[in-house]
Formats: structure tokens, sequence, C-alpha cells
């Protein structure tokens, strides 16, 4: 169990990470996700105490520094390449075993684990992303630790390899380990977790399980195709709906159930070609969770093209991007 | 702290620069002690002449202290270089314990390797004189160990810099750049007759004020400035001192800052 309270820390006068608190819990993969940006890296580096700033956190009751060897018990890495370019695989696995007390065949273990035993006598420095994100991962286990904190393993892994960190991480949960995993693409961890931490500009968004999120940051939305849109859309937006065209073709209507248009359609004589819920996506609720909170807004491609064209050169200052 | 040592002498070793930086240093010493052995086959042995075999040249050109503090600089630069400060301290979250494993290995691997570059120079030396030089009488008897001194204070000052900079580039520049520009220039500059206030500091002068760690002679201005050194042990003192405030700012922020 981590137990982490009252994270904060400020660069300047920029604050990076706002008084979180969170708990892990074992047994399950907890996701940890934001926008680029958002605190993740920031609230890894101090839980831990590679960074300074306010607040505590417990690993099963103590603190990081408080522990004797502490890679036999959290397995963490921060950054996929964080190895000397020309110190082999296994000599960088070496090195960190001969300062935790661990045997040295435990690096060719964890090697064989994540299937890097072929080049494990390569240097490094030709290893691609993918590679270099299990080295990360091999170390983190290497002391064949009770809590595992990841902070983007799945960047860089091509489908099968995310696959594989999945199958992987959900088996290490299974144990009865704390799994504690950042991203900032839903998708991926849409897979991968079973409960959330989502944080948006280094403030708390959602701590919870993953289907509750959904419930909560997303609207149910109908989507309609009907001849006579012009008048379905008059009566529903009479009645508080909010009407809005979709763009592949037809409405999508949100504040309304389907049965609800149904009737209405019935009862005025409309034709109706088309009538869908679309249930909502982990991704849908993600965006509308964070939208608000994304630190880094890229111009809307469309508008800015438009303004290039309209060839003003004016700075462009609607940040769209993110509705 | 021994698992500390233990992480630290396997990172040193498995480093290929560990083995370039050591083998070329005493290589070229060995070549300069050659040369200038063979070259004074049939002079009388003296002690400036023996010393300058025993170093390789260590009065003029300091390669074995330069080497071993870029070793000193790899073993802390390399961390901030290559961003292995944080699988480090995640290993090993006393940062205290992790500078002080780097000092303790840094250190020894210099003196052992001023060792054997000067009984490899003394073996160099005693094969084209054909006789064996004395080294229990005065200076040498002072001067050989004062060499091996000066070369752990340029490894642990290697570290202190890394540290202090956190990185190589930065540390390196001043490594080199300071005892020839800067000492250079304040030297130069106390010898403009309005400046002559700046004379009492050139025995201060850290780098200049290590380099007498292996004098045999008394400092002799040659043109250059005229003052008085401390003695031998006094002069290691002061660039001792240096060496260890630096680390100690570097010590200090290294445990207050972010990794
Ligand atoms: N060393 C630093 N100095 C100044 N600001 C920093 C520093 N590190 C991070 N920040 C700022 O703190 C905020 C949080 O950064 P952090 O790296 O934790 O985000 P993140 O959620 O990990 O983002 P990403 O998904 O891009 O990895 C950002 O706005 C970033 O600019
Ligand atoms: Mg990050």
């Amino acid at each position: 169990m981590i137990t982490a309270e009252g994270l904060r820390k400020r660069y300047g006068s920029k604050v990076a990470v706002d008084d979180l608190s969170f708990n892990v819990r074992p047994g399950v993969v907890t996701g940890f996700l934001g926008p680029n940006g958002a605190g993740k890296s920031t609230t890894m580096r101090l839980m831990l105490d590679l960074d300074n700033g306010e607040g505590e956190t417990r690993f099963d009751g103590r603190r990081f520094a408080e522990i004797r060897h502490p890679m036999t018990e959290i397995g963490a890495v921060l950054e996929a390449k964080s190895f000397h370019p020309t110190r082999t695989a296994r000599n960088h696995l070496r090195m960190l075993a001969a300062g935790s007390r661990l045997p040295k065949k435990r690096a060719d273990e964890v090697l064989e684990f994540v299937g890097l035993t072929e080049v494990r006598n390569k240097k490094p420095k030709g290893f691609s992303l993918g590679m270099a994100q299990r080295l990360g991962l091999a170390q983190a286990l290497l002391g064949d630790p009770n809590t595992l904190i990841l902070d983007e393993p799945a960047n860089g892994l091509d489908p099968h390899g995310i696959h594989w960190l999945r199958d992987m991480l959900k088996a290490l949960a299974a144990e009865g380990r704390c799994v504690l995993v950042s991203s900032h693409l839903l998708s991926e961890m849409s897979l991968m977790a079973d409960e959330l931490v989502v944080i948006g500009r280094g403030q708390m968004i959602f701590n919870g399980d993953v289907d509750e999120f959904v419930k909560k940051f997303t609207q149910t939305t109908v989507l309609v195709k009907s001849p006579s849109a012009t008048q379905l859309t008059e009566t529903l937006q009479q009645m508080g709906a909010e009407v809005e065209p979709n763009p592949e073709g037809g409405l999508l209507v949100s504040g309304a159930d389907a049965s609800v248009i149904g009737e209405i359609a019935h009862r005025d004589g409309i034709i109706l070609h088309e009538l869908a819920t679309q249930s909502a996506s982990l991704e849908d609720a993600f965006i509308s969770a964070t939208g608000a909170s994304e630190e880094y807004v890229a111009h809307d491609v469309r508008e800015e093209a438009a303004s290039l064209v309209d060839g003003q050169g004016a700075h462009n200052e609607t940040a769209g991007g993110a509705a | 702290m021994i698992d500390a040592l233990r992480f630290e002498s396997t990172r040193i070793r498995t480093l290929r620069s560990t083995y370039w930086l050591i083998g070329l240093g005493l290589l070229i010493t060995a070549g300069i002690a050659g040369i200038v052995a063979i070259a004074s086959s049939d002079e009388p042995l003296d002690d400036t002449l023996i010393m300058t075999v025993l170093t390789g040249g260590g009065e003029f050109a300091t390669f074995i202290p330069i080497f071993m503090a870029i070793i000193g600089i790899f073993a802390v630069g390399h961390e901030y270089r290559h961003g292995t400060i944080q699988p480090t301290l995640l290993a090993i979250p006393q940062r205290s314990t992790v500078l002080l494993s780097k000092i303790v290995i840094v250190l020894f691997t210099s003196a052992v390797v001023a060792i054997v570059s000067v009984a490899i120079n003394f073996g160099v030396g005693t094969l084209f004189w054909g006789e064996a030089p004395d080294l229990t009488a005065s200076p040498l008897n002072e001067a050989v160990p004062g060499y091996i001194v000066m070369v752990m204070i340029y490894s642990l000052l290697g570290i202190a810099l890394a540290q202090l900079f956190r990185g190589i580039p930065a540390a390196l520049v001043i490594l080199l750049i300071t005892p020839l520009l800067v000492e250079g220039l304040i030297a130069g500059l106390s010898m403009v007759p309005a400046l002559d206030w700046l004379q009492p500091i050139l025995k201060f002068l850290p780098f200049g004020a290590g380099q007498r760690l292996l004098a045999v002679t008394p400092y002799d201005p040659q043109g250059g400035p005229e003052f008085d050194y401390l003695d031998r042990w006094a002069s290691g003192g002061v660039f001792a001192a240096f060496t260890v405030i630096l680390l100690a700012v570097a010590w200090y922020l290294f445990k207050k800052r972010d990794a």
C-alpha cells in the first residue's frame, strides 16, 4: 500500500504539483493519468525522494529513505534511458545489484524475463526506445519488489510490446503488488488499469475505479438521422436537450434518452432513419475531465491553417484543440 | 556503506574510460620517463632529473593528475550526463553515502595508479641509467609521496567540480583553464608595479601551491613574480583546502537540491 499525502512541489512561482493525496492499493494496477505537463513525473520523483518538496509518501508505512535496500521493495523507472551508453545491460544491472546486496545472477534472470538475454552483453547506446524501456523494467524488477512505480513504460513499445507489458503488470499486480503506472495516453491505460489517479495542472481530478470515472465524466449522446432534422432539432432544444450536427452526418443529442427522442418523433410524425445511443469511451471521459486543465494547448490545426491562408500572418490567439 | 562501495567499484570497473585513462596515463608518463632517462643516461643523477623521470614530467606536464581528475569528473558527471543518478539514488537513497563511496573508490584508484606509475617509471629510469636512484634521502623521500598526494587531490577535485556543476563539460573547463589562465593571469598582473599588492596571495593560488608537493628545489621565479611559497606540505594543504571547500559546497547542494 502506498499512501501519498499533501504532495506539493513548486518551481519558482509555478506550482507543478498541488496538494496531491492518494492511495495505491495492492493487487490492482493503478493508472496515473494526466495530460503533458500535468505533474505526473514530478509527483513520482517526490514520492521517491528524488525531488525536494512538501508532503509525505509512505510505502507500507515507511518513508522511502527509511528502507534499507529500497530496490528490493520498490522498483521504479522514471526515465527511459537512464544507463551509461557503453556499459552493457548486464553490467548496468550487476552494478545496481551490487548496491542492493542482490546476487549477480539476478541480472541475467530479469534480462531473460524482459526478453533482452540476446543483447545483454551489448552496449545499450544502440538500443531502440522499446529495448531501453525493457531494460528499465528489468531494472525495476531486479530486487523482486512489492511495489512498482513506472513513468510512461509503454512509451516506445510496439503493439506487441504493449500487450506484453499489460499482461505482465496485471500478473504482477495479481500477485499482490502495488503497481502505479503513468501515462498521458488513456487508450494505453484503459487496457491496463483497474484504478485511476487522474491529475491536471498538478491537481487531483479523479481518484477511483475506471468505470466510475467514465460515468462521472461522460454524457451519453444519441445519434439521430432524420430527413426532418431541422424540425426535430427545434423540438429537442425546446425541451432543454443539446443538439449538435454530427461531422459524419446526422445529429448528436445529449440530455435526452433514445426512448424520449423516439417518442417525440412518433408524436410529431417525424421519420427517423437511425436512432442509436453512443456509449462514451474512456478516451472521451479523459478529454472531458482534463480538457480544461491541459497545460500546453496546441492551436487548432484548421484554425491555424485558415489564418495562414488569410495571409494575415497575425498570431492566432484562439487556443482551440482541447474543446 | 559496504553496499555503496560495492556499487561504486562495479561502476568504475565496468566503464571503458577508466581503463583508457589509466592505460594512457601510465603509457605516456612511462614514455616521457624513457625519453628523459635515455637523453640523460650519461649525466650525473640529480634530484630534479630523478623526479622528472619518476613522475613522467609531473613538474611541467601533469598527465596522471589530470587523467585521475577526469576519472573523478566521470564518477559524478556521468550520473548526470546519462541520467543514471536516478537508478543510483533509487538503489542507495542516502546521498552522502553515494558521494562518500565515490570519493573512497576514486581516491583509492588514483593512489594505486600514482604508485604504479612511479614504480614503472622507476623501472624505466633504472634500466637506462644502469643504477637505481636512492629515494630514501631528502628531498625525494618527501617529494615522491608528495606527488602521490597531489594525484589524489586532483582526483578529489574532479569529483568536487563535477558534483558542483552536475556535469562533465563545465568541470573539465574549470580544471584545465584555472591553472593555465586564471593563475597565470594573477601571477602576471602581480608583476605590474601598481598591482604588486597581489604578490602576497600568489602562494595561495591552489594549483600553483599544489605543484609544490613534488618540488625538489626552492621556487625559482625565472623572470616571473618573486615570492616564497609555503613549505611543501603547507602548500599541499592550500591545494587540499581549496578542493575540500569546493567539495563541501557541492556536497551541501547535492543534499539540498533535486536530483
Ligand atoms: N526542473 C524543472 N524546472 C522547472 N519546471 C519544471 C521542472 N520539471 C517540471 N517542470 C514543470 O512542472 C510541470 C509538471 O511537469 P511533469 O514533468 O511532472 O509533467 P508530466 O505530467 O510528467 O508530463 P508528461 O506527460 O509530458 O511527461 C510542467 O509544467 C513542467 O514544465
Ligand atoms: Mg512525465
